[in-house]
């Protein structure tokens, strides 16, 4: 069975085409999520299935679901912004624009090597594990003490100030 | 599928995170815009690991560690989000205008 990619590349524009242009933020998110979701479904494509499973739990049940839980915070669901006015989306287009406009060129006139059929056994769970308790040891602890940073960060940041201190702003 | 157009692919899906970021007002939807400039590095990565690379290992670990800082970016992210709402009543970032000279 093979995976239609192009049917996966359309899906993900379209959810990248709401998540950028929704003006219900809500509605962005869930734009996101389907993009991301495509992603994944490219990672499996891509011949890793291990990968894939990753970046639909880390990013489409963690990522969209806390940002769903912060527009439920910070405003009501059913709000919808006034949007952007045309001068600040063609603010926006103008380097996006530029940014294809330069990258295009370049991925397109030089010759990049044809894909080479990899071996199924080098792209198994187990290659990854040795690689990450071995030769990147370090930067997965690493990455475990940001995780924990982040998250005294992110309850420092977010807790309310306690009673008695003055409100600064 | 050739290399280019995976490359090709994930150049748009980077402008499209240019444009959130640069157009969006809304906080929130800066955070996506962000989001989406992420993952197509995360597919740049994937496709030279499937297309070139020597140690096939190594790109899925770079794409493993760029979800984890992705992970951490956006909880600090959203507890400032929070935070700014509740000072400011607004997530605009028409708000945050405190260092503007």
């Amino acid at each position: 069975m093979t995976i239609p990619v192009g049917l996966l590349m359309a899906l993900c524009i379209a959810g990248a085409f709401i998540a950028v242009s929704a003006k219900n933020v809500l509605h962005a998110v869930f734009g996101l999520a389907i993009a991301l979701l495509a992603v994944g479904g490219m990672f499996l494509y891509l011949g890793s299935p291990f990968v894939a499973t990753m970046e639909v739990l880390i990013y489409v049940g963690g990522i969209s679901v806390a940002m769903v839980f912060a527009v439920m915070l910070s405003q009501a669901i059913s709000s919808v912004d006034e949007g952007e006015g045309w001068v600040r989306r063609a603010l926006g287009l103008i380097p996006a624009v530029a940014f294809l406009a330069v990258i295009i060129p370049i991925l397109t006139n030089h010759g990049l090597p044809p894909a080479p059929e990899l071996p199924a056994a080098a792209w198994s769970v187990e290659a990854i594990g040795r690689a990450l308790l071995t030769h990147y040891n370090l930067v997965f602890e690493m990455l475990s003490v940001v995780l924990l940073l982040a998250i005294l960060g992110a309850i420092a940041i977010a807790q309310r100030p306690r009673k008695g201190e003055e409100e600064t702003s | 599928m050739t290399l280019e157009i995976w490359l090709l692919f994930a150049a748009v899906l980077f402008a499209f995170g240019i444009y959130a970021v640069v157009a969006r007002r809304n906080l929130i939807a800066v955070l996506i815009g962000v989001e989406l400039m992420l993952n197509a590095a995360s597919l740049n990565f994937m496709a030279f690991n499937r297309f070139v690379a020597t140690d096939p290992a190594t790109g899925q670990i770079i794409v493993l560690f760029i979800m984890g800082l992705a992970a951490a970016e956006v909880a600090i992210a959203l507890s400032i989000v929070v935070q700014v709402f509740r000072s400011r009543g607004g997530i605009r970032t028409d708000d945050l205008n405190e260092l503007k000279g």
